[in-house]
């Protein structure tokens, strides 16, 4: 019989658990080009995710596809080098099953990343943005199918769902760092294609700021089982639809290689002063 | 993703055999009206006189309810001296149905003869002219769920292939109601709805952009109801019952316990209401 959602929580919670000796607090999904921040992680356990029961595999390019569990500014961290995307052909329930093995670690903090495309006009490459709030414009749902009460409510609120006083704190820590940060809202869309004008012109209309692939449906996942979310994007390339250059994912990669460093001091601050 | 298995494709055959199946349970009952109650409203169901109840787990093709609140039985019967089939229970697309199975029943109603269909929910407030409790005649719809039961093949012999859904609600049916809200001094709003999959309430963005669509309430089910009568030619009454105002309209969270809660406050006014419009249609 195939087991239920919350059987392949608990085996692929059990097998991370056996390789590690700490607890991890923090969780980090590290988007596109951020990747290698995981290697600052201190006392590292790695493990590919082909070897956790019932871990999906990922596929696309510049994603590595580990867990990395160690140390970050004295917390117990666990990252996801390479997160699944809904493009890739996963289903939403397979793209944020790493966030329910989190939880089921004992996570209580989620520092979620992406690349994006800002589509308001006093965003630029290389910014970073606090997250405030989201569309979800995937046209599915993580939450749809069986409810597991254990999890979380049937009908959980979205009210909230990137945690005011996280904001806060990073601006601060940015502040402090004297990295420059905007705040914006995040509409997720299917992809993988880029935008057409027209489309993006829609997106603007809705009131968004930024254009991405990814994020909300982890973001979905973690305030249904009451974890507090921090979402950071990196903007690669302008999403504005009346000043528009065609895109490549090879430059996407090179605006976040260079942003990396200051995201990099930016999280790694935000992590030291969790509370 | 889900973990309901399709037991049928929800095709005509399948449809066929749940309307055999309940016409069996008639004893020659010819009902007339169908009516779909949603969150908090299934009480309405135990008003129905001389009721035959059928719970879906023994209908045929007929997929099982699970969500809490919603008990997941047919209650045929007499209001207001109407025959009546209401629908204690409905299929929701966030359950993990595939969107045919949520649409399926309207379908049944039709092969057992059904011309009229009010379809009720619960539904949050986007129009800021809008109260916590108040009740709202559905003019029109926004399907923003991605997805509808007319995909795949068409069952031509209940509809056409490409159905008109630019008058889904009827106006006929609208003037009854409104007549119906100020004979019984209840104050009825009027507005879009739009259907969002859920489960999770919406986010403020998410509700500014209904809003910017030219939504008056956001929720989680009926539309798919509706484009299966359009499709086959029933006449639709909808009312939303708005149990909270949307995230960003109120700062309060959203819990389904506050639905619940709110539906009890407003019963009776509801009931009133779609019992006039019952007697008068």
């Amino acid at each position: 019989m195939e087991l239920n959602l919350l059987q392949k929580i608990n085996a692929a919670a059990e097998f991370i658990r056996s390789r590690i000796t700490i607890a991890p607090e923090i969780g980090l999904i590290l988007g596109s080009g951020l990747g290698g921040f995981a290697d600052e992680i201190e006392d590292a356990v790695k493990i590919d995710y082909q070897d956790i029961p019932h871990f999906p595999l990922s596929t696309v390019e510049g994603h590595a596809g580990k867990l990395v569990i160690g140390k970050l500014q004295g917390k117990n961290v666990i990252a996801l080098q390479g997160r699944f995307h809904y493009y890739e052909g996963y289903s939403l329930e397979q793209v944020t099953f790493p966030v329910r093995v989190f939880k089921a670690l004992g996570v209580s903090t989620m520092i979620v990343t992406n690349a994006c495309g800002g589509i308001t006009q006093s965003l630029h490459p290389g910014d970073l943005m606090f997250i405030t709030d989201h569309i979800n414009f995937i046209g599915d749902n993580p939450l749809i199918g069986k409810n597991f009460n254990e999890l979380g409510p049937r009908f959980p609120d979205m009210s909230t769902a990137y945690d005011k006083g996280l904001i806060t704190l990073g601006k601060q820590v940015a502040a402090e760092l004297n990295i420059d940060t905007k705040e914006g809202i995040y509409t997720a869309v299917s992809g993988p294609y880029y935008y057409s004008k027209a489309e993006l012109r829609m997106v603007k209309g809705f009131g968004s700021d930024t254009i991405g692939m990814s994020t909300v449906p982890e973001t979905i996942v973690a305030v249904h089982m009451g974890m507090k979310v921090l979402g950071i994007s990196c903007i690669t390339d302008m999403a504005d639809p009346d000043n528009l250059v065609p895109l490549e994912h090879a430059h996407v990669v090179a605006v976040a290689n260079e942003a990396r460093p200051k995201f990099i001091r930016l999280v790694a601050g935000i992590i030291q002063k969790l509370p | 993703m889900s973990a309901i298995a399709a037991s049928t494709d929800y095709g005509i055959e399948a449809i066929q055999a749940a309307a055999d199946y309940i016409q069996s349970k008639l004893k020659g009952l010819q009902p007339e009206i169908g009516l779909i109650l949603g969150s908090g409203m299934g009480l309405l169901a135990d008003l129905v006189e001389n009721p035959i109840h059928i719970h879906y787990s023994e209908i045929p093709g007929f997929p099982v309810s699970t969500v809490e609140g919603h008990a997941g039985r047919f209650v045929i019967g007499q209001l207001e001296g109407r025959n009546v089939l209401v629908m204690q229970g409905r299929f929701h697309y966030y359950e993990g149905y595939p969107i045919k199975a949520t649409a399926m029943p309207v379908w049944v109603m039709k092969k057992l003869g059904i011309s009229i269909l009010v379809v009720t929910n619960a539904a949050g407030g986007v129009n800021a002219g809008f109260e916590q409790g108040d009740l709202m005649l559905i003019t029109d719809h926004i399907n923003f769920a991605f997805n509808n039961p007319l995909m795949g093949p068409n069952i031509a012999e209940l509809g056409p292939r490409f159905p008109d859904t630019s008058q889904a609600y009827s106006a006929r049916l609208q003037t009854v109601a409104r007549s119906v809200s100020t004979t019984q001094g209840i104050h009825l709003q009027e507005g879009v709805y739009q259907f969002n999959t859920g489960p999770c309430y919406e986010t403020p963005a998410e509700v500014r952009l209904a809003k910017h669509l030219g939504a008056d309430a956001v929720g989680m089910s009926t539309v798919p109801e509706v484009h299966a009568a359009a499709h086959c030619g029933i006449e639709v009454l909808g009312i939303s019952f708005i149990s909270n105002l949307a995230a960003g309209i109120s700062d309060k969270a959203l819990s389904h316990a506050e639905v619940v809660e709110t539906m009890d406050i407003v019963k009776d006014k509801f009931i009133r209401l779609v019992r006039g419009i019952v007697q008068e249609m």
